[in-house]
């Protein structure tokens, strides 16, 4: 029969924790400068102007 | 015990906030006392609390070391706690080495006359701060907020100060990003780093990064950190009561 612990939580065992906020990634982000959105912009335009595609006859 | 340990670690982010919290308003003034431990909910014995500690770093003593407000000796005890539980690992990064020093300096600042001071022992690498691209240099150095008090890390305000134009491209960077916690350590770095370009708005742009991420209180506390080192005058590395010991 197991006898659960209710010791506190030694604080080594929350090293790893510590680091990893103490050392954190920096987030993956996209980030699009204004030149690139108003080429994006045009072109999606352009698409949603388009005349659609004719239907077959018959 | 795995139960206990996933539940530490999910708490750790939350606890850090709380702690964070109630420096804040240590830092925008108010009667000479402020008081941590006293102030938040987990108390002082739960090791979560003394690994958040650690996470902050320096700043849970920073009413003392830029505001020259005095800690409770709970507080104190604590934060020595943490000090001694949290070493660097051998080998580890220089950002933890940095960090823990950074905190050694604070509490023999805290436990003497406020005066921040250089930490003892060996000082780790500064290297990284001019050769590292402007973009990871201002990473970094954001991690390390905590140590922009003046006589604190002199050989790491020294590197800093080479570079202050890259440091402001790195917190616009930063803003754009939408990098907010970033955004505030960087700006602090700024705010006590002599050549930091005027054009740059450095007041007005940490009032927007208060305005967008302020709900975060690390945010919140690089903010009035930086606030405080603005009204201390003009962004030099000034002590803030006598000289500077070595």
């Amino acid at each position: 029969m197991s006898v659960e612990t209710t010791l506190p939580l030694a604080t080594e065992t929350m090293a790893d924790d510590v680091e990893a906020l103490l050392n954190p990634t920096e987030a993956d982000g996209t980030f699009r400068d204004s030149a690139e959105c108003a080429v994006l912009l045009l072109a999606g335009g352009k698409v949603l102007l388009a005349p659609p595609t004719p239907r077959p006859k018959g | 015990m795995e139960a206990q340990r996933s539940d530490a670690t999910s708490r750790l982010p939350d606890v850090v906030q709380e702690f964070a919290s109630a420096v804040v308003p240590a830092l925008r003034g108010g009667d000479g006392r402020f008081d941590v431990v006293g102030t938040v909910l987990t108390p002082a014995d739960d090791p979560v609390a003394v690994a958040a500690v650690r996470v902050l770093g320096a700043d849970v003593l920073a009413p003392r070391t830029l505001a020259g407000r005095t800690p409770t000796e709970a507080d104190l005890a604590l934060f020595e706690h943490a000090v001694r539980a949290f070493p660097p690992k051998a080998g580890g990064s220089a950002l933890s080495a940095w960090s823990h020093r950074g905190m050694r300096a604070a509490l023999a600042a805290a436990r003497a006359d406020g005066t921040a001071r250089a930490g003892d022992g060996d000082v780790p690498d500064t290297a990284w701060v001019a050769e590292l691209s402007w973009q990871r240099m201002t990473h970094q150095l954001a991690q390390l907020a905590a140590l922009a008090v003046p006589g604190l890390a002199p050989p790491l305000a020294e590197a800093v100060a080479a570079r202050p134009v890259d440091l402001a491209r790195g917190f616009v960077r930063a803003v754009r990003r939408r990098d907010w916690l970033q955004a505030a350590g960087a700006g602090r770095w700024l705010a006590m780093t002599p050549g930091t370009p005027e054009s740059l708005g450095l007041a007005t742009g940490l009032d927007f990064v208060h305005h967008m991420g302020g709900a975060d209180a690390r945010v919140a506390l690089h903010v009035q950190a930086a606030a405080v080192l603005r009204s201390r005058g003009d962004g030099a590395a000034t002590p803030y009561a006598g000289s500077v010991r070595a």
